[in-house]
């Protein structure tokens, strides 16, 4: 039985939390407000608010100039509207000139934005902002590690940016984990055949992949990536070369996040054969978010697969 | 009182470090360079409040050159003022230098990276509500072409602007009426530009931004309280040699021997007429 908790609702309470403690904490919104649950932070901080309605580009170097006059703006919006349509602005407005500015992208891959479309349904925004220097990027697992990433990317000088979902997002951790950025993590080891790199509200379909294939004989070890930039290469490496075989398991497009990611690592320090789970290079329908997933490629049938496929080649066998 | 001779001769001054910088330089945007030089003079040496011995002085007035590639004239400012050494402005865009064809921030004086158009108002909304929210008296001045007004995202700015009652926010735009394709009313018409400012909740107020008796009067501004203020400064693209004057191929060219010393020349003569 899924649990959920709202990533959105996690974020303000964590940034109310953060203005409590420091004055100097905004919120920047594109009439987006409603859309990540501030109601509450506007209450209490209603000079600490501020909105530029529906223009993103605004909302986005508007909170540059913010930043250089030394406050710590949260633009928050859905994550296309920040990474798509004030792309240069977070590029040349935020990041070139490593601005103090955090950017919280609501509606992350394809589940996120169940029955809106593609037109709210957000699985292009990490390969776009990877693409730029100096972001620091962040996935978090579910509600709780949302509440910690965004205190982490506090406290660090210079643009980051976390992705959240729905507001319905799958609890995927026990919530007394700490959250440490820039660190991967194993989330289940049951063995060196296979590494699956996962990360996200992905998590729980990773794990129930592993689960799966252990009753088969098949051990794999999870790994959670929730700092893509900068991404703890090393580690990575290390567990590439322990397991010979990886998975990666995202709801993002195959093309830029962390199925690309890993490639790069893998094609430059460790070549073992990889299979990437996400967004095959189209445009998802909308539906339930399970059902979606389900339907484009994130299943858990498709998991083992991949695995079982990674390993085949991994000995030699054709996969 | 502004010492309005000395505005004169501080722009004969900036007027041939941009000469000098764009011939050395083999590039640079001489025309809009030219056309805002009296304004951005006007600006650092009588109305904005600054210290170039403590470039980040929080009560510092910010200053945002919305239309970035006219860098050439605020460097030979700031290298006047002693933001940076005078020495540094040969280096304009050589290898490694700081001093590249578009401000940033690495440059002691510099708020913001700019250059890429439409932008700068947006930034500079956002230091004004810095500003009221921190209770702290500073003012914004942005100074924008006029060729960049196409930019939508400007007026998502001009309309933030108005919201928040920004008195402390001060736009300029440099009004040469010429941009890179052409004149500005053939390319994408902004007339009535004074009405569509007003329109947006801003006082507008038009000036001769070559007349340094009116842009003093920048100092005194805001004149009304609770609004922020847009001046349209009419100026003409390459002022001050008169054969760049008004001319549209002027935008980005750079003068070859002849056409520098000429233009030197001119500037020289009116130099020494102080």
């Amino acid at each position: 039985m899924i649990k959920y908790a709202s990533t959105r609702a996690a974020f303000i309470d964590s940034l109310t939390e953060l203005a409590g403690s420091n004055p100097k904490t905004v919120l920047v919104c594109a009439d987006s407000a409603k859309v990540i649950w501030a109601d509450g932070f506007k209450e209490r901080f209603p000079e600490r608010f501020i909105d530029v309605g529906i223009a993103e580009q605004n909302a986005v170097a508007c909170a540059a100039g913010l930043a250089s006059c030394g406050l710590i703006p949260f633009v928050a919006t859905y994550a296309g509207f920040i990474t798509m349509r004030a792309c240069e602005q977070v590029r040349t407005f935020v990041a070139y000139p490593n601005l103090n500015v955090k950017m919280v992208g609501a509606n992350g891959g394809i589940g996120a934005g169940e029955r809106e479309g593609v037109t709210h349904q957000f699985f292009e925004d990490l390969g776009i902002l990877r693409a730029i220097p100096g972001i620091t990027i962040v996935v978090p697992a579910d509600a709780s590690q949302v509440g910690k990433a965004v205190k982490a990317v506090a406290n660090i000088p210079g643009p980051a940016y976390v992705r959240i979902g729905s507001g319905r997002d799958p609890v995927a951790l026990d919530a007394d984990l700490p959250f440490e950025l820039g660190k991967t993590r194993v989330l289940k080891a049951f063995g060196d055949d296979v590494a699956i790199f996962t990360n996200g509200h992905a998590i729980p379909r990773a794990l129930a992949g592993a689960e799966e294939l252990s009753k088969a004989g098949i051990k794999a070890t999870v790994v959670e990536v929730h700092t893509l930039k900068p991404l703890e290469t090393e580690a990575i490496a290390e567990i590439l070369a322990k397991t010979g075989a990886a998975v990666t398991v995202e709801d993002h497009s195959i093309i830029g996040g962390l199925g690309s990611a890993i490639a790069e690592v893998i094609a430059e320090q460790v070549p073992v054969p990889l299979a990437r789970i996400g967004l095959r290079d189209r445009f998802p329908e909308s539906g339930p978010a399970e059902q979606l997933m389900d339907a484009y490629g994130l299943s858990v049938g498709d998991i083992t697969a991949a695995c079982r496929q990674v390993l085949a080649r991994k000995e030699g066998r054709h996969g | 009182m502004a010492n309005l001779k000395l505005l004169a001769e501080k722009a004969v001054q900036t007027r041939i470090a941009i000469l000098q910088m764009i011939y050395q330089g083999k590039g640079g945007h001489i025309g809009g360079a030219l056309s805002c030089t009296d304004i951005l003079v006007t600006l650092y040496y009588t109305v904005m409040r600054i210290d170039p011995k403590n470039p980040g002085w929080e009560g510092r007035d910010r200053f945002v050159l919305s239309k970035g590639h006219s860098v050439e004239g605020l460097y030979a400012i700031l290298a006047d003022l002693g933001f940076i050494p005078r020495a540094e402005l040969d280096s304009y865009r050589g290898f490694g230098s700081r001093l590249i064809g578009h401000p940033s921030n690495k440059v002691p004086g510099i708020e913001v990276n700019t250059g890429a158009l439409g932008h700068g108002l947006s930034v500079g909304v956002g230091m004004a509500l810095a500003g009221k929210m921190d209770q702290k008296d500073h003012k914004v001045y942005v100074l924008m072409g006029d060729g960049e007004l196409a930019e939508g995202s400007v007026w998502e700015a001009a309309m933030a602007g108005s919201h928040y009652k920004l008195d402390n926010l001060i736009g300029i735009v440099d009004r040469n009426r010429l941009q890179i394709g052409g004149s500005t009313e053939d390319v994408m018409a902004l007339e009535d530009l004074k009405a569509k400012w007003q329109a947006f909740g801003w006082e507008a107020l038009e000036v001769d931004g070559h007349d340094f008796n009116s842009l003093v009067e920048l100092a005194k501004l805001p004149i009304v309280p609770g609004k922020p203020h847009m001046i349209i400064a009419n100026t003409i693209k390459g002022k001050g040699i008169s054969f760049m004057e008004n001319e549209v191929g002027w935008h980005h060219r750079v003068p070859n021997e002849e056409e520098y010393a000429q233009a030197l020349q001119e500037l020289e003569l009116r130099m020494g007429a102080f």
